[in-house]
């Protein structure tokens, strides 16, 4: 069983209905491109933390476009900014602005 | 009369005491403020430092900088003689203007507007006899002034006719206190104009001037003029005076008590602190720093400089975007005439906005341990490097032919240094790396640390304090091995080489030579126009995370073209950021130094 | 009619054109860069989704354009620039004619820009071009000469990559990737094949169902995942490693041989038909058709022709669709002048 840290009470289905996507949207608007993301999953793959640790950069972040914020600030801390991802993506999406945009939407800076 | 009778008071003085005296009380509040915040460790400094040679030579700067702005010069010739005329040649109206009064009067007090509108007084006090010596003195100087604040004008018109491809955007404050100043002039021209028609006096300029009014308007004309003149003379020194601890001007003073403190080793840090008021408060804003910025020159983005940077966070306005947008290159840190240290001043602005201390934070690095072999010399390749393994497999080649026992520390992935982290502000978070890393350093007992990556390289060396480890980037290491003879390397025949030099190791770290020695020792290195101190950033670079894929290839492609105008037939770096941006705008082969090392291996 | 046409390029597109216009009594002239006609699939084993021989389309290309007295075929020479009325080849001389079919098609991307992938660095990275030599050749081998048994097949190198400035799909790998996995599988039915895939583009007929068969009865591996890093395990295998996305999890193996599935990229020579000859090419740096639905085979210059990949990536089935099509358009034009 995975555990992200953050999926342990909830309910399996993403409820887009229910889900508030204000937050989703602001995040998408101020950064568009995450939306050119085809989940090739080479973030994931070369991500420094995620090797050493359960880090899902892509998860996450595909989660939060979904409306699931519940424990991604938490997640995006575990990121070490390296930049690896940010090389390596096909669509060149700014990841490392990717991660700082979610952190200041879901936390508190 | 007797000079005890002499006054210096005229209704006309007010604008200007009362200006002057706000200057004077808002810049000892703000002086007063921040010294007296200053952590003690500055003061243990200041202490340290006073009663040395650093005082004297904190002098020698002063003249140097302050009046005669050498680092201007160094820019460009007419941007220097602009900013000396009017820092210098104001300073010496001020400082002839005083000798002038004492040569007039001897030695007695005179208040300040005694000394400024002195040419007012004389007459009134019923000096007639003049000194042409000194008429002649103080109009050269108001001409050398006056010449100043027309370059100054035509700056404002067009920058380019002084060296500037681009000047600052000014706020509110800066253009009240820049006209005033540009009126301060010319209205003491004709102030001093009109009293030389009247009461006779002044030298070529003023005197000159006097009687071309004199023959123009008429005396009675000129006697209406007299008082306004000196009326709207004195204004236009009070408002300036009175807007100029609030504008761009607050440079003039405090660029002086900031060349003192930085002469005690006073300097910025990871955390905002009060020494970076003087720093901050330091900059005149003279926009030489926009021009060498490439977010400007290549992608037109216009309000992210350090100039507005400064600005912004004087007027405490600064947005995280505009601190976030920065390459952190250095390149305007190289030119700025007031030598502030932007890049850290940046960083530690992005730490207040982002240093969010987290005690569980990486706590998943407890226990890690992935690094392979054994040997006194460690190999941290950096997290980019191990995405261009040509750079690895050349270093593995190296190694075994110096005959070097090596310990990989993160050939298998290992934490990042920290530095990324660093420069998004997250300083103490980082450091939880940055202990990592050096108790995995320590556990394993090397006395060497070589790595790939400039970026790890300065974090390595300014924030690890490895004790008892040399740090080494591979070019130093390479070039070490070759000159104690366990590296041979033959030439390439007919290869040319060009160099580009990585922001973090060369502005960062000053490593500009080794690299290069390297190259010459396998082939012919060609330097492209923008080199060493003044390289181009690749823009790549890891400390901006607000520019998108699309414009940090627009700078690569720049810098890659410039690179190809060289003719040379590999581009070489020595940097896995760099080479991996390069190679996206360039047509020809871009490689690490250590490829082009391994490849000529005897 | 006595018209002259200058066909560049002598691929499948450009052989199909020149034989449509032989028939239809134009006269004319193939320029080839390499030393015989034939282009890209010369070096091709067998083709999708049929495993036809490449030799055999090649064959019958040859044969319809064999003993014409009408046809000149140059190889060995590349042009420079060309009009309708001209052709300017890098040598300097200059070839009068009434029109031009620019057949160039495209080039295969540089494995090696993809760095982390290892190609040029490790001897058991290769690209699907070295494969099918290998095929061609009878023998897929490890460097050491040992047959492999464990195979990853990377989709998408070169292509949908922002990073290496190649953003179009080449449409063509995915089912190339497939076609090459089964036949692995043929040569070593013991061997493990995973294919790494971001998208399955199975756009034409039989695709599908080849992609099925692969899955199904050859039991080729499908990870849907894009490798991230290449490198040397101690036992000089390669250790890959990517996302499993369908799991959301990091996934590592080490495999004997991987094959990076080039794309296909726009040919240098384009930026000169931009630049010197008034054609207009697409931000892929192919060349842009006057129209996409009603003049796809015709540029937006009078008397010059596209056909083939030239325009954008296609399978060789188009390409000699297209070939046709342009030799249609060029009689019409020439016919209408």
């Amino acid at each position: 069983m995975i555990n992200f840290g953050f999926s342990i009470s909830k309910p399996r289905a993403i409820d887009i209905d229910r889900n508030n996507l204000r937050k989703s949207s602001e995040i998408t608007r101020e950064m568009p491109e995450l939306q050119s993301c085809i989940g090739c999953g080479s973030c994931t793959a070369t991500c420094t933390a995620g090797n050493l640790t359960e880090f899902n950069f892509r998860k996450v972040h595909t989660l939060v476009r979904r409306g699931e914020y519940q424990g991604a600030y938490e997640e995006m801390n575990k990121c070490m900014l390296c930049g690896k991802c940010r090389l390596v993506c096909p669509r060149g999406i700014n990841t490392r602005g990717v991660v700082m945009l979610i952190k200041r939407k879901l936390g508190d800076f | 009369m007797e000079i005890s009778d002499m006054t210096f008071f005229a209704s006309f003085c007010i604008p200007f005491i009362a200006g002057a005296s706000i200057m004077f009380a808002v810049i000892a509040v703000k002086y007063i403020s921040w010294l007296r915040n200053l952590p003690r460790k500055d003061w243990r400094l200041i202490a340290k430092g006073v009663f040395s040679m650093s005082t004297l030579r904190a002098l020698w700067e002063v003249v140097r900088e302050s009046l005669l702005h050498r680092r201007i010069f160094k820019v460009d010739a007419r941007l220097g003689y602009m900013h000396m005329s009017l820092a210098f040649g104001w300073f010496l109206l001020i400082a002839v203007g005083w000798a002038e009064t004492v040569a007039y009067l001897g030695f007695q007090w005179v208040p300040l507007q005694g000394h400024v509108f002195f040419k007012y007084f004389v007459p009134l006090n019923g000096i007639t006899a003049h000194k042409p010596v000194f008429d002649f003195a103080m109009d050269f100087l108001l001409l050398f002034v006056l010449s100043g604040v027309a370059m100054a004008w035509l700056k404002r018109l067009r920058s380019r006719a002084l060296g500037m491809r681009k000047t600052t955007n000014h706020i509110l404050f800066d253009r009240v206190a820049l006209s005033a100043l540009w009126f301060v002039f010319p209205l003491r021209l004709l102030a001093e104009s009109v009293t030389a028609a009247i009461y006779g006096g002044g030298s070529f300029l003023t005197g000159g001037l006097g009687r071309l009014l004199d023959s123009v308007m008429g005396e009675g004309a000129l006697g209406y003029a007299y008082e306004p003149l000196w009326w709207m003379y004195s204004l236009a020194l009070g408002i300036f005076f009175v807007a100029m601890p609030f504008s761009r001007y607050m440079h003039i003073f405090t660029e002086i008590p900031l060349i003192f403190l930085r002469h005690y080793r006073l300097r910025p840090e990871a955390m905002e602190k009060s020494y970076d008021n003087f720093e901050v408060e330091a900059c005149s804003r003279c926009g030489i720093c926009i021009d060498p910025c490439q977010l400007q020159s290549q992608l037109g983005i216009n309000e992210v400089q350090s100039v507005y940077f400064l600005r912004d966070r004087r007027y405490n306005m600064l947005q995280q975007k505009i601190a976030n947008n920065c390459l952190m290159c250095g390149r305007c840190e190289q030119v700025c005439p007031v030598g502030i240290n932007l890049n850290t001043l940046r960083l530690n602005s992005r730490s207040s906005m982002r240093n969010i201390p987290h005690e569980g934070r990486y706590n998943y690095l407890r226990g890690v341990d992935r690094s392979l072999g054994e040997g006194r010399v460690g190999y941290f390749a950096g997290c980019m490097t191990l995405l261009t393994p040509n750079t690895m497999s050349s270093m593995k080649r190296i190694f075994e032919a110096a005959g070097e026992e090596v310990w990989w520390a993160d050939k298998e992935g290992g934490a990042c240094c920290g530095r990324p982290l660093m420069l998004s502000g997250e300083v103490d978070s980082a450091r939880k790396m940055v202990e990592y890393n050096k108790s995995l350093f320590a556990k394993h007992g090397i006395t060497t640390l070589v790595t790939s990556c400039p970026i790890c390289l300065k974090v390595f060396r300014e924030e690890y304090h490895l004790e008892g480890v040399e740090v080494l980037h591979h070019s130093e290491y390479i070039l070490r091995l070759m000159e104690q003879g366990r590296l041979n390397v033959g030439r390439e025949q007919g290869a040319t080489f060009t160099y580009h030099d990585p922001c973090e190791l060369g502005r960062g770290s000053g490593i500009y030579d080794e690299p290069r020695a390297v190259i010459e020792a396998v082939g012919e290195l060609l330097e492209p126009e923008h080199t060493r101190h003044d390289a181009l950033c690749c823009g790549s670079s890891v400390a901006n995370t607000a520019i998108s894929d699309a414009q940090q290839l627009k700078i690569a492609q720049g810098v890659a073209s410039q690179l190809e105008e060289t003719g040379a037939q590999t581009i070489v770096t020595a940097c896995p950021l760099c080479k991996k941006a390069i190679a996206r705008g360039a047509t020809r082969q871009v490689a690490d130094l250590s490829e082009i090392v391994a490849r000529c291996i005897k | 009619m006595g018209y002259h046409t200058i066909v560049i390029g002598g691929g499948v597109a450009g052989m199909q054109c020149a034989s449509e216009l032989l028939r239809q009594g134009v006269a004319v002239t193939i320029l080839e860069k390499e030393s015989e006609l034939g282009g890209k699939i010369r070096n091709w084993h067998k083709l999708f989704p049929t495993f036809t021989p490449a030799e055999e389309v090649l064959a019958e290309l040859r044969s319809r354009l064999i003993s014409s007295p009408n046809l000149a075929v140059r190889t060995g020479c590349e042009a420079a620039k060309i009009a309708s009325d001209r052709v300017v080849l890098t040598s300097g001389e200059v070839l009068e004619c009434d029109s031009v079919v620019v057949a160039t098609g495209f080039t295969l991307f540089d494995a090696k820009v993809k760095e982390e992938y290892g190609y040029g660095i490790y001897d058991n990275v290769i690209t699907s071009a070295d494969l099918e030599r290998m095929f061609n050749e009878g023998a897929v081998r490890l460097k050491s000469g040992v047959t492999p048994r464990r195979i990853a097949i990377l989709h998408c190198v070169g292509s949908r990559d922002e990073k290496v400035c190649q953003r179009h799909c080449s449409k063509v790998c995915c089912v190339t990737g497939v076609k090459q996995a089964m036949e692995l599988k043929r040569m070593f039915p013991g061997a493990d094949i995973f294919n790494f895939y971001m998208d399955i583009r199975m756009f034409g007929p039989g695709y599908e169902e080849m992609y099925r068969e692969a899955q199904v009865d050859y039991n080729v591996h499908f990870v849907r995942g894009r490798i991230s890093e290449v490198s040397p395990t101690i036992d000089c295998r390669l250790q890959i490693k990517a996302e499993d996305t369908l799991t959301g999890r990091p996934l590592k193996m080490a495999v004997d041989m991987l094959v990076l599935l080039v794309g296909m990229k726009s040919n240098a020579l384009n930026e000169n038909l931009v630049a010197e000859c008034g054609l207009k090419a697409q931000p892929s740096g192919f060349m842009q058709p006057r129209d996409s639905f009603l003049h796809n085979v015709e540029s937006n210059r009078e008397g010059i022709f596209y056909a083939g990949a030239v325009t954008a990536p296609k399978n060789v089935g188009e390409s000699m669709n297209e070939g046709t099509a342009a030799a249609r358009a060029v009689v019409e034009w020439l016919a209408k002048r």
